[in-house]
């Protein structure tokens, strides 16, 4: 009798980019989907194996209900795309017995002073870190403050809310700014966190983002990306990430082990990291690392290749392995592509409501430039950070090396224009 | 508008499948489907499309300003989109048609008409009162060979969620009550939708 194939919950929040890359790495690999999201579809009634609604905002109460859906429908694997899903996904987990990270793991690498905790304890090199409460008087905080420092919210995405300052009045500035974020309403209903500001030390040199898949406790690196657009403040809108990172062997190295210890402090035992890290004469410092693949539509710089037996070259997607990874099935490849690749999230042009873009085809008929995609749709309204973590769209350039596809994306970058007109 | 003036955006649907979205109509007509070089003889575009080397395209669908381009090749779509774009372009700048007009009463009309029908019922009956209640809309634009083509409106049009619509929602309806439909091809142009019921929101 052909054994069924294997299940897959998939923890899709309502409001991610990571979709359709998702939903069609499962239809590929041939595996039965369950979508959970945190709001009911309209199709639920429909098709109850095949859609589910989960309590992304309790985990405990997420995994009770998967567990409810498990007694019906065999479930193999559990698949997150995001920070707060990850959570959701560990908890899941453990309640039906599946690969996945402890709860307590990734709960820690969700909040940005726990992890910092964790990681400092374990003598991971982290910044120097005080918390504060969003009560606290920031004239008074100021004064006592080492300067350049970096204020953080606990948990929102995308650096935003993160601002740098560099004296005791730009502290006072970035507060206000940040607690005011915290407040909106939308985000002081996410919890307790929402009235914590994490404040660190500004450690400088240029940071790299790792990509890497846990086995076992055991970290595989799947790239590094260079970043080269300094993000020295005061806001850290992310721009270009390129592969293979242009950082010499060694530091890769101590980059990875840095990365590696992180995921060994905060327990982590399966599946997708994500991790910030910056290298400078003192070595590889940790600023965040997260149990959650690359973010946005920026997995479309990654492809992995691999030969069958009779030497046709296969790629596949992260999101197939880390959907093979998480229902246990074999894993052709983890090697990264020869070419270089890289990414462009393209920057806010500044406050305004979206009308239209302009030179989307030139820029697509830059050498090297694969792809461009406007994600921003017209009536949006763009906000800058740090108020603001929706990019308007993404670049993609494969060439034979990442300084090719650097000068590519800016490239095409400065073939767009944006036009946009004041918000209300 | 010249043809170098032209934009092409690509987006794929998955390894297989790609949406090419052009910046001018191509075929006023319907959408058009090819399964094959034979059925694509006498229209430049598919024919174009399907004589790319090495890409082994199986399939092409056109519809105003939209080319589906289906292909077994498991080369990325970036290699193979390019030429796509050129063939796009070169049968756009040639003096005929890029597609011609959809022929009368193919083999297959009398059961593609019938599962139209089948389609259309359900979509009247549960698919669209389903959407509506997150102001969205789906559109039966065509049946051929078997194969359902839609496209999404109103909240569905942009949506964060609307590949889950499409494959858990509407595809698990339709093995279910029209199992002798083969598959479904979403023909939207998500890239203009202007209240989309979940916008994207994270990084």
């Amino acid at each position: 009798m052909p054994r069924a194939a294997p299940r897959l919950l998939l923890l899709l929040p309502t409001v991610t980019y990571r979709t359709v890359a998702f939903v069609e790495a499962a239809r590929r690999l041939g595996v039965e989907v369950t979508v959970a999201s945190e709001r009911p579809s309209t199709f639920e009634q429909a098709n109850p194996t095949g859609l589910v609604t989960l309590d992304f905002a309790d985990p405990a109460r997420a995994a009770g209900q998967a567990r409810a859906f498990a007694h019906t429908h065999l479930v193999h694997g559990v698949v997150a795309v995001d920070d707060d899903t990850a959570v959701v996904a560990a908890a899941v987990a453990e309640e039906l017995g599946l690969r996945g990270n402890p709860v307590a793991a990734a709960a820690a690498a969700r909040d940005k002073h726990q992890q910092r905790q964790l990681l400092a304890a374990a003598g991971v090199a982290v910044p120097r870190f005080e918390l504060l409460t969003s009560a606290a008087d920031p004239e008074r905080v100021a004064r006592g403050a080492s300067y350049p420092c970096v204020l953080k919210p606990l948990r929102l995405s995308a650096s935003r809310g993160v601002v740098r300052a560099d004296t005791p009045d730009g502290f006072m500035a970035a507060f206000r700014r940040l607690k005011a974020i915290l407040e909106q309403p939308e985000v002081a209903r996410c919890g307790d966190w929402a009235r914590r500001i994490l404040v660190e030390e500004f450690v400088p040199g240029p940071e790299v983002a790792v990509e890497g898949l846990v086995t076992q406790g055991a970290l595989t690196v799947l790239a590094i990306f260079d970043k080269p657009d300094p993000l020295e403040g005061p806001f850290f809108e992310e721009t270009i990430y390129v592969t293979p990172s242009r950082l010499a062997p060694t530091a890769q190295q101590q980059v990875a082990a840095c990365a590696q210890a992180a995921v060994s402090a905060l327990g982590l035992q399966e599946g997708p990291i994500h991790a910030e890290v910056r290298y400078n004469d003192r070595g590889a410092w940790l600023i965040e690392l997260a149990a959650r693949p690359i973010g946005g539509r920026c997995s479309g710089a990654l492809r992995f290749e691999s030969r069958d037996g009779g030497g046709e070259v296969r790629d596949a997607s992260l999101e197939e392995i880390i959907i093979r990874h998480a229902l246990g099935m074999p894993i052709p490849t983890l090697e990264r592509e020869a070419q270089a690749s890289g990414v462009m999230m393209i920057p806010v042009p500044g406050a305004g409501v979206l009308r239209g873009v302009r030179g989307v085809g030139e820029a697509e008929q830059v050498p090297l430039v694969e792809e461009v995609v406007i994600t921003a749709h017209p009536g949006q309204t763009l906000v800058p950070w740090p108020e603001g973590s929706r990019y308007p769209g993404f670049i993609f350039a494969r060439g034979e090396t990442s300084e090719a596809v650097q000068g590519a994306l800016r490239a095409a970058h400065a073939r767009l224009e944006f036009l946009t007109e004041p918000a209300d | 508008m010249s043809i170098a003036d032209l934009r092409i955006t690509a987006e794929p649907i998955d390894n297989g499948r790609c949406k090419f979205l052009v910046s001018e109509p191509i075929h006023a007509g319907g959408v058009r489907r090819f399964a094959s070089p034979d059925e694509a003889r006498g229209s430049p575009l598919p024919e174009a499309i399907f004589a790319i080397p090495g890409a082994d395209v199986s399939e092409v669908i056109v519809s105003g300003n939209l080319v589906t381009v289906v292909k077994r090749n498991p080369a990325p779509w970036p290699v193979v989109g390019k030429a796509v774009g050129q063939a796009i372009r070169a049968a756009l700048a040639g003096g005929q048609p890029a597609v011609t007009a959809k022929p009368v009463a193919p083999e297959s009309a009398t059961t593609d008409d019938a599962l139209y029908e089948r389609v259309a019922d359900l979509f009247d009956s549960q698919v669209n009162p389903m959407v509506a209640r997150h102001g969205g809309r789906v559109e039966l634009i065509d049946v051929q060979d078997a194969v359902v083509m839609v496209r999404m409106a109103g909240g569905c049009q942009g949506c964060g969620m609307a590949d889950v619509t499409l494959r858990q929602g509407i595809e698990a309806m339709l093995q279910q009550h029209v199992p002798d439909v083969k598959g479904i091809v979403d023909i939207t142009d998500h890239t203009a939708g202007s209240n989309p019921y979940f916008a994207a929101a994270k990084k």
